[in-house]
């Protein structure tokens, strides 16, 4: 990339940051400007990688090899579209249930698998004999605290009999197991919201260096400079309206 | 005093939008050299298991993360491909996130610049081109992933590449790495690690990375980092100090705020309430 169209992109996307940055301050043109422009680049981003990378590859170029095989699968894929046709959207039900069909048998065994029978399985195996034999007491403390937690979240989580007595003891720890896990993910979300905000700031002093022309400064500056026009010539309308 | 607390808890809220931005560009404007001293255990075990294997492993990194979780993913992902460049293993690249592609290409153009220059494409690493439908190319890598694969992301045939002599599915690979800010490595978990016994590890956003722990604890998952914090660790453990660590300062400093608003928040209520 030459160095004219690097200097341009650094303009765009500080521009672009501190367009979205300044609804923090208030609604405003720029914001929503570049709200849609987000929505139709990242759609038109997608659209190229696919008829490229996909399309093009593996359907365009076998098509003209004589490979015609690859044509039932188009079909099946072409015929989803047929859903914004309301006299032909029945040819849609063909791909839909083919998608459907690989679809649940892919995912129903495998779910079943790795999130249900090797995470019971998981809870257990610090007790097997095998293991409690040449495990030390962290281990066997840690493994305790999980099966203890994944019982008592089970019994909350359990509507068919009355929370009373020992079950709404266990129904008790089980919440409290519960907010250590929305703590956790919160304390995490909190984290993540800062990085990705640090990110943007990072890009941002990189484009306030000379090889971009100072392009983060110029653009705050003049976005100020828009707030504060802004500011005086909204309050000259409202006391003008006000007087009539 | 209780009008002067009154007026404090009403604050504008866009004056601790302000603060907060001070906070978080100040270390970048004057680095404060911040020390990243607890590691996490779960980004050791990924860093123990790239260290085990032995040199010309194949591994397969999957980059599955677009702009929007770039400050946190991209350290990331830098970081485990100097290791794995650096213990001189082979490395396949591949997205199935549409939105990824372009920052593969940019660390396909790092590669010989700064990560690993040494290393020669064809040979030492390729980058897959973009496929859709997760499910299928997953099933497909765990049985041939020439079927799946013909050619790399600039139309080169991959069968009689270097990188790839010996290689027909993940199988044949030492590890699979998803880095990705979606629920991807839920995918490679069940479609390739569980199915087809494929150590696979990890790399998440902060937000998801608690939901991993039961992975972690079972073995499904070899290893996984989390964050711009996992990122930073990762870094440490390599001994190269880049966009991971430096977050460090930022990120404390933003956390310190955090807690001290929350404290002296609920201290406010408490004296509003009680005294």
């Amino acid at each position: 990339m030459s160095e004219t169209w690097m200097i341009f992109g650094g303009w765009v996307a500080a521009g672009l940051t501190l367009f979205l940055f300044s609804f923090l301050y208030k609604d405003n043109p720029f914001f929503k400007a570049t709200e849609h422009l987000y929505l139709g680049a990242g759609m038109g981003w997608v659209f190229q990688t696919v008829l490229y990378q996909t399309w093009i590859p593996k359907v365009w170029e076998p098509l003209r090899a004589g490979d015609f095989y690859v044509l039932i699968p188009t079909v099946l894929g072409l015929s989803l579209v047929t859903q914004f046709f309301p006299r032909i959207s029945w040819v849609s039900r063909y791909g839909f249930t083919f998608i459907m069909g690989y679809g649940s048998g892919l995912v129903i065994p495998l779910t079943l698998s790795t999130d249900f029978l090797k995470q019971i399985g998981g809870t257990i195996s610090p007790f097997l004999v095998s293991e409690v034999s040449r495990a030390t007491f962290w281990p066997l403390l840690n493994g305790a605290i999980v099966a203890a937690g994944f019982v008592c979240v089970l019994v909350y989580f359990f509507f068919s009999v009355e929370h009373k007595g020992a079950i709404k003891k266990a129904s008790t720890v089980g919440i409290y197991f519960l907010m250590l896990y929305f703590g956790a993910a919160f304390g995490n979300t909190v984290m993540g919201r800062f990085s990705l905000l640090y990110g943007r700031f990072d890009d941002l002093y990189k484009y306030s260096g000379a090889k971009y022309f100072y392009a983060t400064h110029v653009i705050l500056a003049a976005l100020v400079l828009y707030f504060v026009i802004s500011h005086f010539t909204s309050r000259k309308k409202e006391a003008e309206e006000e007087a009539a | 005093m209780k009008t002067y607390i009154e007026k404090l808890l009403k604050i504008d809220r866009r004056l601790i939008f302000l603060a907060l931005t001070l906070l978080l560009v100040f270390p970048i404007i004057r680095p404060l050299g911040l020390p990243n001293v607890n590691l996490g255990t779960e980004v050791i075990s990924l860093y123990n298991k790239i260290e085990s294997l032995p040199p010309r492993t194949f591994i397969l990194i999957s980059l599955d993360y677009d702009p929007a979780t770039r400050p946190e993913l991209h350290p990331q992902a830098v970081a485990i491909l100097r290791h794995a460049m650096r213990k001189d293993l082979r490395v396949g690249m591949l997205t199935l996130n549409a939105g990824a592609t372009g920052l593969i290409e940019e660390l396909g153009e790092r590669i010989p610049r700064d990560i690993a220059p040494g290393k020669v494409y064809g040979k030492d690493y390729v980058i897959l081109p973009y496929q859709p439908n997760p499910v299928a190319v997953l099933t497909q890598l765990g049985m041939d992933l020439h079927q799946m694969y013909d050619k790399d992301r600039n139309g080169a045939p991959i069968k009689d590449m270097e990188v790839f002599k010996g290689i027909k599915s993940v199988r044949d690979m030492g590890l699979g790495i998803c880095i990705t800010g979606t629920a991807l490595l839920d995918y490679w978990i069940a479609y390739t690690g569980d199915k087809f016994k494929f150590p696979m590890a990890g790399g998440v956003t902060a937000v998801s990375q608690a939901g991993y722990g039961p992975y972690l604890q079972t073995g499904q998952l070899k290893g996984l980092v989390g964050g711009m914090k996992g990122a930073a660790d990762y870094e440490t453990l390599i001994g190269v100090k880049e966009k991971g660590t430096s977050g460090i300062d930022a990120l404390s400093l933003a956390h310190l705020m955090v807690v001290t608003l929350i404290v002296l928040a609920n201290l406010m209520m408490l004296w509003l309430k009680y005294l």
